[in-house]
């Protein structure tokens, strides 16, 4: 008698002890999940503010991979087909508010992945979350090393950081100083903005010159603030530099602002970069000629010719009338990343795709080299490309020499040899 | 390390940095002259204006930067003068944080409404002379500078005279000196100060219709030199237009001539302009300009 009143009574205990639950418990991580009918994925991206312009193209990004898989009966978990329900939150470009969203994902919405958000400031600003909730997040709008350097299990990133891109520029430049273009050693003048996306820059390139002295020598190592006003005095110390190369690590206002006052100051190297900056439509607008012969390192670029890119250039201008540009070529591989991670992990449980994602090699990416994978710290195993401006709004190709469809670039500058 | 031709490039940077400076800084002096309220609303109506010189450059009009400031400050000169009156004046007699609460929120609402209208990429606009120089031997000056420079310069002279020749002028120097007594005497000083409101904004549109020639912008534009411009005014006086000029001027030499201390980092600067700041609030409360006011007396 007792045992069946007992039995009458567990559901009831069940559910009062659900009831009491606290509201923040995990929602992704270490007890079976129950069987789900759907996926529900998050993400916390600035749709209004400073980064608005990035965060849609994240965001179609995004919806554009999710459409990709319920148009094709939903993703594989487990032998099971699932649709997906994105939900996105807008944090207004405020740190504050994206870290409490993304928050906000996790206890309210309880969602069993989240998706990153841009840039890099924001991304720092979430990348407490996944470990705390234990909830995987694949990012792909920050690309500062000091990401992956805290110990988060369960952050993964798919833009390789700064320091890559200085590392393939000193590369880029070693071969054309071998070729005999380029002075050897080359003297390099560095100014770098005074961020942690800088400061990975200017680590790269001391480094570079440090341990091949043969071929690199640092003339001039000047930091200027984001968004600065005036670059004048930091370029009559480049002009003093007398250096062969000047290489500037800079966000897309002080590019502009630092070329003009270069091209008015009458400044000419044999090699100009300005980091992953050079073929943005709104650089070429505001610079004109000036932007010509400009290389700039890239983390993808619709100059690719490779059949991936090829289709997702085409995909996106049927789909949004708009030439796409890196933000929403990485936005698109980081929900691809994340949802090959599910696959393979035939579970929404969040240890479970953590410990997929960590082992995962992703091929079909847009990245040059069509794969992305992690290291132990989820900073990805990719690279770069390196493109130069042409006159005639065009853009080449031309690093690494191996990817289809490079060039040889015009080095020196025109004008410079 | 340097050639004589640098060291002469760092002057002639020095100088027309002033002027950028003290073109910015004319609107925020003038209103905290005869209202004692500091403007934050500055930046926003620099950046709203820097839009509207956009908007009239790319429309079928193109017109140039500089004939589209004037337009936009006298755009700017009805709307400062409508926010007066629907909004500031109720708050002129309140504690200081009234006015500056309130006017941070019309910095707030510009800023919002840009990113609605225009959205937030980064905007610049380009014209026939943006990459022009002036060449003297080795020393290139872009003609992009010096068209602020030399507006700079006409603007303190006709700003000067207005002040000084007219009687709205003195309407306003007197409200500026003692709103009471200038009440006394006749002097209608909601009229001033409604007035004076209007002409800071269009100072400040003014200005940010001219900084399109040299920058790029977004809804976030104008910060930095709203920042810039009270350490100026704060060098110059607060309240006198040539201290203001002096303190452009000092800061503009100190941030060029920075890269000549050894072991400097470039990303210092505003660090140097803050720090001025505090020092002058702290040892130089009336500015440059009561110091040579001193100087003048004990002569």
């Amino acid at each position: 008698m007792n045992v069946i009143r007992i039995a009458r009574l567990l559901p009831a205990l069940v559910l009062a002890l659900g009831a009491c639950a606290p509201a923040g418990a995990p929602s992704g991580g270490g007890s079976a999940a129950p069987a789900a009918s759907e996926i529900k994925v998050g993400a916390v991206l600035p749709l209004t503010g400073a980064f608005s312009a990035s965060g849609n193209y994240f965001q179609q990004a995004y919806q554009l991979a999710t459409d990709e898989v319920n148009g094709a009966g939903g993703l594989d978990v487990g032998g099971k087909k699932l649709q997906i329900t994105l939900k996105i939150l807008d944090d207004g470009s405020d740190t504050t508010k994206s870290r409490s969203l993304v928050e906000q994902l996790a206890t309210q919405e309880k969602v069993n992945v989240l998706l990153g958000g841009y840039d890099t400031t924001l991304v720092q600003a979430q990348q407490g979350v996944p470990d705390q909730y234990k909830i995987p997040m694949v990012e792909g709008g920050g690309a500062a090393s000091a990401i992956f350097t805290r110990g988060n299990k369960y952050l993964f990133g798919t833009l390789a950081t700064i320091d890559d891109l200085g590392n393939i520029t000193m590369d880029f430049l070693k071969y054309w100083e071998d070729q005999g273009k380029l002075p050897k050693p080359l003297k390099i003048a560095l100014a770098w903005e005074n961020t942690d996306h800088g400061k990975d820059y200017q680590a790269a390139v001391n480094k570079a010159a440090k341990d091949d002295p043969s071929h690199f020598t640092v003339v001039l190592d000047q930091s200027f603030d984001l968004n600065g006003s005036d670059f004048t005095p930091l370029l009559t110390q480049v002009k003093a530099a007398n250096a062969d190369a000047f290489l500037s690590d800079a966000h897309l206002p002080d590019f502009i602002t630092m070329h003009r006052q270069y091209t008015q100051l009458g400044l000419k190297h044999k090699f100009v970069t300005y980091g992953a900056r050079g073929p943005d439509q709104k650089g070429r607008e505001a610079l004109t000629s000036a932007a010509d012969y400009l290389v700039a390192g890239l983390w993808w670029t619709p100059a690719l010719a490779d059949a991936g890119s090829k289709k997702f250039t085409d995909t996106w201008k049927a789909k949004y009338n708009a030439t796409p540009d890196w933000f929403q070529a990485l936005g698109y591989d980081t929900a691809r990343v994340m949802y090959a991670g599910i696959t393979k992990a035939g579970s929404l449980d969040g240890d479970k795709i953590r410990d997929a994602l960590a082992g995962l090699e992703f091929t079909g990416a847009l990245v040059p080299g069509n794969k992305i994978s992690f290291d132990a710290t989820g900073k990805p195993k990719t690279s770069y490309v390196m493109t130069q401006n042409l006159p005639n709004n065009e853009v080449a190709l031309v690093w690494p020499s191996s990817v289809e469809g490079a060039k040889p670039a015009t080095i020196p500058l025109p004008g410079t040899g | 390390m340097y050639e004589p031709s640098a060291l002469a490039g760092l002057v002639v940077t020095a100088v027309l940095t002033a002027g950028l400076y003290a073109l910015m800084s004319y609107g925020l002096a003038l209103v905290y002259g005869v209202m004692k309220i500091i403007n934050l609303a500055h930046a926003g109506t620099m950046m709203l204006s820097a839009f509207v010189v956009l908007s009239l450059n790319r429309t079928a009009l193109h017109l140039d930067p500089v004939l589209g400031s004037i337009v936009s400050a006298a755009l700017f000169f009805l709307l400062g003068m409508g926010l007066y009156r629907v909004a500031v004046r109720r708050v002129i007699n309140a504690p200081p944080i009234a006015s500056l609460l309130l006017l941070f929120g019309v910095w707030l609402c510009a800023q919002n409404l840009a990113y609605l209208i225009w959205g937030s990429e980064d905007q610049s606009i380009v014209t026939p002379y943006t990459f022009t120089t002036v060449d003297l031997g080795d020393l290139k000056i872009a003609v992009s500078r010096l068209i602020p420079f030399f507006i700079s310069l006409v603007a303190l002279a006709a700003l000067t005279w207005f002040l000084r020749s007219t009687d709205l002028g003195k309407a306003i120097r007197a409200v500026s000196q003692n709103a009471m007594s200038a009440r006394l005497v006749g002097v209608r000083s909601e009229r001033v100060a409604t007035i004076a409101f209007g002409l800071g904004s269009a100072l400040s549109a003014f200005a940010g219709g001219l900084l399109t020639l040299l920058f790029s912008f977004n809804p976030d534009f104008g910060g930095t030199f709203q920042l810039k411009s009270f350490a100026i005014i704060v060098l110059g006086g607060l309240e006198s237009l040539p201290g203001v000029a002096l303190g452009a001027v000092v800061l503009a030499v100190v941030e060029s001539f920075s890269i000549l201390i050894p072991g400097w980092r470039g990303s210092l600067v505003n660090l140097l302009a803050f720090s001025m700041l505090v020092a002058a609030l702290v040892l130089l409360p009336g500015g440059i300009a009561s110091l040579l006011e001193r100087r003048g007396q004990n002569e």
